[in-house]
């Protein structure tokens, strides 16, 4: 399970989420166009952006990133937009960094990607 | 052995400090999206971006020292995390890091003071004081910080052992966080942390911790790996001082951990 804050929330303001379609697009001589999809259905992607967070929170978040070992693990994640379930996520990069501004003053983004399954 | 020296106030780094860990994932995506990926753990990177302004002399003669005995990013050094608990495993005191001694009993699965499940009941049966530590492989002469919740159903005592320091300290039925720091006059190259029972004491524990530094920052959990990272090396060859004035001086560098060098 993705690691929530001492708040019990997910993410801070701002929150950005993106639903990912992929169409093929084949366009004709008359400039009519044919139309389909290569994936079977959305995908969802989350850009999780927290500041003031303390060191136990970056902790927890930087431990999850470990285990997970970057992109290799999968994981469930909850929407905090209407609260859906998505079994099969993975972190969306290989990469995880914090900035440290002082006590409590932690600031990171992660980004959440829903696998095909 | 080199290590990254500590500045007079004990601290390994000022804020802010910058530290991003890169693991390698290969991925092999399908037309129609699907994923197949392999981890390559040995490949993990670890780097950090420390800032120090009004360095004194002394300060910045101890790093320039470790600078020009490792000669730049030549030769590695062992670098406490300063963000980091330099204890792995700091929730399970059942794995193999972990020192018990004989016939200490320990029973996972005990509420802990954040609301979860995650301290131990560690039991002392016999008539002798016996120690749960860990050993890491840091220079003894730094300043450290030992830090431990600890409660027990009967007002008793918890020894904290921080290298040859041992403290008493005195804890009842409510949780609270116990604390042991300072320097010790030990040239080893590695320091034991933990805690000594006294015979037939049954205490809870959770959330142990060490800390190249004189007071405890809030705690961090750790799993298979600590802070301690023996094959860390500066990331350039160069290193710019800026002097302000007399004894004032600053920096920036980057250091690197990588596991596979």
């Amino acid at each position: 399970m993705f690691p929530t804050l001492k708040t019990g929330a997910v993410m801070q303001y701002p929150a950005k989420r993106t639903l990912q379609f992929n169409t093929d697009a084949i366009r004709f001589l008359d400039g009519t166009e044919q139309r389909f999809r290569d994936n079977p259905s959305v995908l969802h992607r989350w850009t999780i952006q927290l500041d003031l967070l303390d060191e136990s929170e970056l902790a927890a978040l930087d431990e999850f990133f470990v285990s997970n070992q970057g992109r290799f693990g999968s994981f469930s994640f909850t929407d905090p937009w209407d609260g859906t379930t998505y079994p099969n996520c993975s972190l969306g990069a290989d990469t995880f960094g914090f900035q440290l501004r002082g006590e409590m003053r932690g600031k990171t983004t992660l980004i959440v990607c829903e696998n095909r399954t | 052995m080199f290590y990254f020296p500590q500045l007079s106030s004990g601290a390994t780094g000022q804020f802010p400090i910058t530290r991003q860990r890169s693991a390698r994932t290969v991925v092999n995506q399908s037309w129609q999206g699907y994923q197949v990926k392999l981890a390559d753990p040995g490949a993990a990177i670890t780097d950090w971006h420390l800032s120090f302004a009004e360095m004194s002399d002394q300060e910045l003669a101890a790093l320039e020292a470790l600078f020009q005995a490792v000669e730049g990013r030549l030769t590695p050094f062992t670098f406490l995390d300063p963000a980091d608990n330099l204890l792995a495993w700091s929730e399970q005191q059942s794995q193999a890091v972990w020192q018990a001694g004989p016939l200490l009993t320990l029973t996972g699965g005990v509420t802990d003071p954040m609301g979860g499940t995650a301290a131990y009941q560690v039991s002392n049966p016999t008539a002798a004081t016996l120690t749960l530590q860990q050993s890491i492989n840091a220079p003894a002469s730094l300043d450290y910080c030992l830090s431990v919740y600890a409660r027990s159903d009967q007002s008793t005592q918890v020894w904290l052992v921080r290298g040859s320091a041992t403290e008493a300290q005195a804890i009842g039925p409510v949780w609270t966080r116990l604390t042991s720091a300072g320097q010790l006059q030990d040239t080893a190259d590695s320091i034991s942390f933990g805690i000594a029972l006294d015979p037939g004491a049954t205490v809870d524990i959770f959330g142990i911790q060490a800390e190249a530094q004189t007071a405890a920052s809030l705690y961090k959990q750790t799993a298979e790996t600590g802070g301690v990272y023996p094959n860390a090396r500066f990331r350039d060859d160069a290193l710019t001082i800026t002097t302000v004035g007399p004894s004032r001086h600053s920096c920036e560098l980057d250091i690197v951990n990588v596991e596979y060098l």
